[in-house]
């Protein structure tokens, strides 16, 4: 491996696919990526890495990537697109939006993307370009992803608070500021399969080995539940309610930090009073966890010294996903742990850096504020829902399909859909999404392979690049990266470059001051004081300083409020449990329960029909979402789109292990291969989504399969969350098994 | 002289396949003669096992991977002929690439499934403990690099300051089943056992766990005694296959509870409420 070149950079978007953040060594041989290992200078994975990652010189190099732009050429559905150059393919999506522009106005094009990839901050620059508000994860039901958490957080504690593993300390666990937690509740999360929201999952392994408990809140048995001090068994859904009932025995029985309640936090006695309105017997019933389990729960993580949360997007997914936030984010706050060592530290975006804006003031700060209000008067549900209107810059997705659809009050007639796999991936009620994108008059997508999507809508596609393909920058929480270009496949451009070319020709004026997209980066990167080129010169990342981004006590030494004193980034300076700015925008100042819409409480009729309650989502490191099934390496390990049935249950339908069946609700039915399972309870079943056969059909009507085996063909909507965010019905829905008859 | 071993603490691996994949990125393509050819898709020379044990609601989910155990006494080389397989002085078990071909028996002959058959070169092939790059200077193959948890710990046996031969001196680890006479260079720790687990309520309507309940397991004349902790849960590890056990519950004013089972299965305990006496 002489002439083999080792390049070091950070893992973010296409490739593996994830939220990224890990540090990796490329093997570069001929200009081609050879070997890719984790970097062990790296902080965040200290020389770790992913069965995807692993995978990336097949999924680079597979021989079915789409390396050069293309454009339709049959109907759409029909599969015939031809290779055209990048200026034929700009000049297309430049006309198209254009029209589409004059006759209906910008509002009419929609700016679709999926997970948290390095995607938010080149789809925004380019839809607030071209002068459309809306922006949105198509599909993505009550954009029950992070969303509602991270509304949650900023809005009662004025800032985004994660679990202390030491990530943002350089020595990580062994710099003597850091403290172990002594409970981490994984909530929702089953941290050792994948790596979301800007968290490695192995730190909850790191933290464990280092003498942390486990407190698992997470319907199924996993390997991380096994080695649980607490498994608190939920019926999914039902995590306000056990969050509620924790909150009323700590602090029933005098468990919380009574000095950093009288300090910090404003509103206690009316969250007391609110607890109080879930007792243990009761949220027993509700949740299906034995009372003394939740009470016992509930103790340890108060006594703990310091105790962190680590949860996911099963909390999004709740009924009323915000108010599910409000209450886990009271539990952290009544017991003292937020910016402790060991405990829920406050995240801020690196050095003050945007790469992804999180919440309205990064837009702001991005795009200024006249932009950001004028577009929200055309943006899609902030005029119906509080949170759509006041946190973040996203459209209502259920709503966005519902006015593609209905074209009232005004019509949709294009979109641009970057790295999202909007018909095999995150859609529920797939088949209308569907239906009702096939009405839109030009629909660009960008991406890597062929799927169900591009087959079925795209009209231009344009070949997106991998991370090792990329420039860029990251600020998600610590430290402050530059990514950096080392190879090049085909004609492939990253997301960056392409949003950054059209939105220029959309709106020369403002976009004039970068010639490349390099001085834009040091532009945003201003803040830090430093440009890319300081940031290659350090080894591609910096660790935030004590300051405003560097844990810990930052409320008790003036570090959070831009006023320059002590307390919280809030009005009051205090955390708001009883949250009146929610109050402000009509909400419910405090937290609260929301039974699923589907469930034996809510629907017992629907319910006999019924009687499984379908969980569908959990992860594997083989795949991301919708993505990796045509990587041989990874398929080989997870060949068939399974679903796992408690081995009695399975006796009782008659169904044998391997056998391949039916899910099935009134919406419709969905293939699966069954596997018997322990790790599921009697009356749930549970099944990956995003699984589409690359190795089928493409054309219409197969698209890969996707009719067979898109799990959330039978996934309802709309959401069902007063505030707008929250309550895709992904983990709630009840269905039933039924054999395949020949 | 150096001898390589491998420690696997199962109870640390959480089944993500990076092994597997760092195998597959090793050796697929690659042919590392004389040691071994390149892996085809379909081999798992480290294949990850999961187990699940128990019943609702103490159900536990474990990964196990299993390489090549580089056994001492191996049966594989027993049923290779011609040379086709040999021990190298560090203890790797070689099948040579070019002899093997043809020979299927050295695949059924091991007992653990570690060897797999390539049908294209028609070869038995399987973990070479990466000797090729040993031999380059490496201090640890692939997979091991690539474990995210330090559940595979690789090493010199004969280096009593090696982590891997600390391991062995200190901790119990064991062999996988089936057991062979001389312990293999692959060796395990926290290996799944059956085991019972329950939770004990007292049955007079008070919320309080049953903290301090003596429980008592018994096995032929063997009694083992231990308290619950203070969510009242008790636990018993490292149960024998298809045993006669009685589980016994003894607390001071309450009923005592009894429980026959044969080992042969997980028992299905749960919440157990015990009643006041009298
Ligand atoms: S594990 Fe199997 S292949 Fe490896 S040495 Fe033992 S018998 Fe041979
Ligand atoms: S030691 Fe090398 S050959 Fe053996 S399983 Fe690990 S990576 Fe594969
Ligand atoms: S890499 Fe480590 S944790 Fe992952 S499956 Fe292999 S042994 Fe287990």
């Amino acid at each position: 491996m002489d002439d083999t070149t080792v390049y070091r950079t950070t893992a973010w978007s296409a490739g593996p696919g994830c939220h990224g953040g890990c540090g990796q060594k490329l093997h570069v041989k001929n200009g081609k990526l050879v070997r890719i290992e984790g970097d062990e200078n790296h902080p965040w994975n200290q020389g770790r890495s992913c069965p995807r990652v692993l995978a990336m010189t097949q999924y680079m190099y597979h021989p079915d990537r789409i390396t050069r732009p293309l454009k339709r050429v049959g109907a759409r559905g029909e599969g015939k697109f031809e290779p055209i150059s990048w200026d034929e393919a700009y000049d297309t999506c430049e006309k198209r939006l254009n029209e589409i522009k004059r006759k209906y106005g910008a509002e009419s094009a929609i700016f679709v993307q999926g997970t948290g990839r390095d995607i938010g901050g080149p789809i925004t620059m380019l839809a607030y370009s071209y002068g459309s508000p809306n922006w949105v994860q198509l599909g993505l039901s009550g954009h029950s992803c992070y969303t509602p958490r991270l509304g949650a957080m900023k809005t009662v504690m004025g800032d985004f608070a994660v679990a202390d593993c030491s990530q943002y300390l350089e020595r990580r666990y062994e710099d003597p500021q850091w403290k172990v937690p002594e409970i981490i509740i994984t909530w929702g999360q089953n941290s050792t399969m994948g790596c979301p929201d800007g968290f490695f999952g192995s730190w909850v392994v790191d933290c464990m080995k280092l003498g942390t408990r486990i407190i698992a809140v997470e319907p199924r048995n996993t390997w991380l539940s096994s080695r649980a001090l607490h498994h608190l068994q939920l019926r999914p859904g039902t995590d306000g309610a056990l969050a509620l009932a924790m909150i009323n025995v700590i602090i029933g029985e005098g468990l919380y930090d009574k000095e950093f309640v009288a300090k910090w936090v404003q509103g206690f006695d009316a969250l007391r009073e609110r607890a109080a309105q879930y007792p243990l017997d009761e949220v027993a019933k509700i949740t299906e966890i034995p009372a003394q389990e939740i009470a016992a729960a509930a103790r340890a993580f108060a006594r703990a010294k310091q105790a962190a949360v680590q949860w996911g997007v099963p909390v999004d997914m709740c009924p009323d996903g915000t108010a599910v936030a409000h209450a886990i984010t009271c539990l952290s706050v009544i017991t003292g742990n937020i910016d402790k060592p060991g405990g829920q530290v406050i995240a801020r975006p690196s050095h003050g850096v945007t790469s992804y804006p999180f919440s309205t003031e990064e837009l702001v700060k991005l795009y200024g504020a006249d932009l950001i209000a004028r577009l929200n008067e055309k943006r899609i549900g902030a005029d119906v829902y509080p949170m759509v209107k006041n946190f973040r810059g996203w459209a209502q997705p259920d709503m966005v399909i519902d006015q593609v659809e209905s074209g009232v009050p005004y019509p949709v007639k294009a979109a641009w859909i970057q790295t999202a796999n909007v018909v095999g991936g995150q859609s529920a009620r797939a088949k209308f999404h569907l239906e009702a994108l096939k009405k839109l008059e030009f629909i660009a997508v960008v991406d890597l392979f062929h799927n169900p999507t591009t087959m079925a809508l795209a009209d231009i596609i344009l070949p997106a690049a991998t991370f090792p393909e990329k420039d860029s920058i990251r600020s998600w929480w610590a430290p402050l990266i530059s990514i950096k270009k080392r190879v090049q496949v085909g004609e492939c451009k990253s997301d960056w470059e392409i949003n950054f070319e059209l939105a220029k020709r959309f709106n020369p004026e403002g976009m004039k001051r970068w010639k490349t997209l390099e001085d834009m980066f040091n532009e945003r990167l201003a803040p830090s004081k430093m440009t890319v080129a300081d940031l290659q010169q350090q080894g591609g990342f910096k660790m935030p300083e004590d300051g405003p981004f560097k844990p810990y006590f930052r409320h008790e030494r003036g570090l959070l409020r831009p006023d320059g004193k002590p307390g919280f980034n809030t009005k009051s300076g205090k955390i708001e449990v009883y949250c009146d700015t929610f109050e402000g925008w009509g909400m419910d100042p405090l937290p609260f329960y929301t039974e699923p819409p589907q469930s034996e409480r809510s629907t017992p009729e629907l319910f006999k029909k019924y009687p499984l309650v379908m969980i569908t989502g959990a992860r594997s490191q083989l795949f991301f979402h919708a993505e990796h099934r045509q990587i041989p390496w990874l398929r080989e390990k997870l060949p068939d789109p399974t679903v796992e049935i408690h081995p009695e249950t399975a006796k009782k339908y008659a169904i044998y292990d391997g056998e391949w069946v039916y899910l099935e609700n009134d919406m419709g039915r969905v293939k699966r291969k069954a596997k018997f399972s322990l790790q599921v309870k009697r009356h749930h079943v549970h099944t990956m989504h995003g699984w589409w056969m690359p190795e089928m059909e493409g054309k219409a009507p197969s698209l890969y399969g996707v009719g067979d085996f898109q799990i959330n063909n039978i996934i309802p909507g709309p959401q069902c969350a007063k505030s707008g965010f929250g309550g895709g019905q992904y983990k709630t829905t009840l269905c039933t098994l039924a054999k395949i008859s020949a | 002289m150096t001898r390589y071993g491998m420690v696997i603490d199962v109870d640390r691996c959480t089944g993500c396949f990076n092994c597997f994949l760092a195998c597959r990125d090793e050796h697929a393509g690659n042919d590392h003669r004389p040691v071994s050819a390149a892996q085809p898709a379909g081999h798992s020379w480290i294949k990850v096992q999961e187990l699940e044990r128990g019943s609702f609601p103490k159900v536990k989910v474990s990964y196990v991977p299993v390489p090549c155990l580089q056994c001492t006494d191996a049966p594989c080389m027993r049923a290779a002929t011609g040379g086709a397989m040999a021990r190298r002085a560090d203890g790797i078990v070689i099948i040579d690439p070019d002899k093997a071909i043809g020979q299927r028996d050295i695949v059924s002959a091991c007992p653990y499934g570690a060897v797999f058959w390539n049908d294209v070169e028609n070869l038995p092939q399987k973990c070479t403990f990466c000797a090729h790059l040993l031999d380059d200077g490496w201090t640890e193959p692939r997979c091991v690099e690539a474990c995210p948890v330090q559940a595979l710990v690789f090493g010199d046996l004969e280096d009593p300051t090696s982590d891997v031969a600390r391991l062995i001196a200190q901790k119990p680890v064991e062999a996988l089943a089936p057991v062979p006479a001389e312990p293999p260079p692959v060796r395990y720790l926290g290996l799944p056992t059956r085991f019972v687990a329950g939770e004990i309520v007292l049955g007079d309507g008070s919320e309080e766990c049953a903290e301090g309940v003596s429980v008592s397991l018994r096995k032929g004349q063997q009694t083992f005694t231990i308290s619950t902790d203070n969510y009242g849960d008790f636990e018993f590890l490292g149960l024998e296959a298809d045993t006669e056990y009685v589980l016994s519950i003894e607390h001071a004013g309450y009923e005592r509870f009894e429980l026959h089972w044969n080992s042969s299965a997980d028992p299905n305990i749960g919440t157990i409420v015990i009643e006041r006496a009298g």
